[in-house]
């Protein structure tokens, strides 16, 4: 390996571990507000990323997905959740139904497994970026655990989000992007996923008058 | 020789430095309140000043409660000889290595402890219950969150895990360094009782920890208890300073090395204590009961520094 591969291996290690890092700080805060603000940082060290890796990979075309990815994720969806929040209630996620400090051990525990289960990818594979595939991997199963242990709808939302960047953090970091297409495909389908959320949550908080999601399985009328 | 010279004489610059680092801290925090704040060497009088007053002790209370003031000092300044303060590779690496540090400190703890329970006082074992609550989660992560240097350096002993870190520069921004260093940050927070954990400014019944084991001393006891606090604030700061940025210290015995060591070690003592004053008049104290679940954060981040560094080696 080169000096220039060496700088680009620490580099994208040490930016998906950022990018895990607000992934965990999610599950120690309450409010939603801080729950936004978690993944906005978040998005924000991940488009970096996409320069980084377009940068040292020599792909333009990352930087143009990078700015996608920064309007979409840091400025758009943010914005979003936050007029969303305002209508709803800015309720807090006072009961996870599992406290806190467990979920910090198990998101502990998953990004083991994440490193476990990504060791054969990681041995075979001869890329600078190769390190941070487990911390990618590690975030999709964090994304999927704050989805399914939140009790809050928004929250929830939050949690796919995140779950999504993941994703997106092991496109870039594995395959060093997607073809532009499918990536604009991609983020357009997570724009409307997001839309399509933002309107079962107006419907349960107008139905329930929480976004308690325990109420659903009772009936209202 | 010389080693055990400059060995010697660490630990009592760390002993005579100790109680003008806390008061630095509190000078700084005062300032950035807008107070004038007394100023950084008011601690050395304090201390003198505790040393001639008379002791007194409550009936009940047993040998223990007049025992842990020794102890809790001695084990203290046994961990400064450990410690990489100036010097990497020392003769009392042979002696023991991080697992004997954390030992050392947790046996402090563990003392005090037993003498803010020994007099019977309500406040006492509150404290006690309280401290010990903290320390079953910090101490492990201080252990871990050095392990995953030490998993990168091949030693768990403090002075080569130095002296590897000064060998290869590029590990200091690897995530199991940075990672480490969070976490043991959150955990130096917790141990030394500053602000989101423990208040050190306030006697409020409600909320101190420390504070509550030691409100039964006084006298030159009080006085060896504050002295061991300082301590092991300063040797906090020394092991976040010189086990995670390691530059300054010296890996030859020449006199200019060992005084290159020596400022720099007091200008990152500075630099860190100027941060936790920041911290300080920035952060509200935590409810007790979320105390945990940030210990929880700094464990989490501890671990994934030892298994990133374990797995990326």
């Amino acid at each position: 390996m080169n000096e220039h591969d060496a700088v680009f291996a620490q580099l994208a290690t040490l930016g998906a571990s950022l990018v895990l890092l607000f992934g965990i700080a999610l599950l120690w805060r309450r409010s939603l507000r801080a729950y936004t603000k978690a993944f906005q940082w978040q998005s924000l060290v991940l488009s970096g990323m996409f320069v980084l890796v377009g940068y040292f990979g020599h792909d333009p075309q990352l930087y143009l997905m990078a700015v996608f990815f920064f309007v979409l994720k840091v400025l758009v969806i943010p914005w979003y959740l936050a007029r969303l929040q305002r209508q709803v209630g800015g309720e807090r996620e006072s009961q996870p139904y599992v406290n806190i400090a467990t979920s910090l051990i198990t998101s502990g525990v998953l990004v083991l497994l994440a490193y476990i289960i990504t060791r054969p990818v990681v041995r075979v594979s001869a890329l600078p970026t190769r390190g941070g595939l487990p911390l990618a991997v590690g975030l999709i199963f964090v994304g999927l655990f704050v989805t399914i242990t939140r009790r809050k709808a928004l929250t929830q939302v939050v949690g796919f989000l995140v779950l999504e960047n993941g994703i997106a953090m092991l496109a870039v970091l594995g395959t060093y992007g997607i073809p532009l297409i499918i990536e604009l495909g991609v983020f357009l389908d997570v724009l409307m996923g997001f839309l399509v959320m933002q309107v079962f949550v107006y419907h349960i908080h107008g139905t329930f008058e929480s976004i308690d999601v325990d109420q659903l399985d009772q009936l209202k009328h | 020789m010389t080693g055990y010279l400059l060995e010697i004489s660490q630990a009592l610059m760390a002993l005579a430095l100790a109680p003008g680092l806390v008061g630095f801290v509190r000078w700084w925090k005062a300032r950035l309140q807008g107070r004038r704040g007394a100023p950084p060497w008011l601690v050395y009088y304090d201390l003198r000043k505790l040393f001639g007053k008379e002791v007194v002790i409550s009936k009940n209370a047993s040998w223990l409660f007049r025992f842990t003031p020794y102890l809790v000092f001695s084990s203290t300044l046994a961990v400064t000889l450990l410690v990489p303060l100036i010097a990497a590779p020392l003769p009392f690496d042979r002696v023991g290595d991080l697992l004997l540090v954390v030992y050392l400190l947790l046996l402090g703890t563990f003392f005090l402890a037993l003498a803010g329970l020994d007099p019977g006082t309500a406040f006492g074992g509150m404290g006690a219950s309280r401290e010990m609550t903290i320390a079953a989660i910090a101490e492990p992560t201080i252990a871990l969150s050095i392990f995953g240097l030490a998993v990168g350096a091949g030693s768990t002993n403090l002075g080569r895990i130095v002296a590897q870190t000064l060998a290869h520069p590029g590990a200091a921004i690897s995530p199991g360094h940075l990672l480490g260093f969070a976490a043991l940050f959150i955990v130096m927070l917790a141990e030394t009782g500053r602000l989101p954990v423990d208040n050190p400014s306030t006697h409020l019944e409600l909320t101190m920890i420390h504070e509550a084991m030691t409100l039964e001393y006084s006298g030159r006891y009080l006085a060896l208890i504050e002295w061991a606090a300082a301590l092991r604030l300063l040797i906090f700061f020394s092991l976040l300073a010189n086990m995670f940025a390691p530059w300054g210290v010296a890996t030859t015995l020449t006199p200019v090395a060992v005084s290159v060591a020596v400022i720099a070690l007091i200008a990152k003592l500075g630099a860190l204590g100027l941060v936790v004053a920041l911290l300080e008049t920035r952060l509200a104290k935590l409810r007790l009961f979320r105390v945990p679940e940030l210990l929880a954060v700094s464990f989490v981040l501890a671990l994934l520094a030892v298994t990133s560094s374990f797995l990326l080696r």
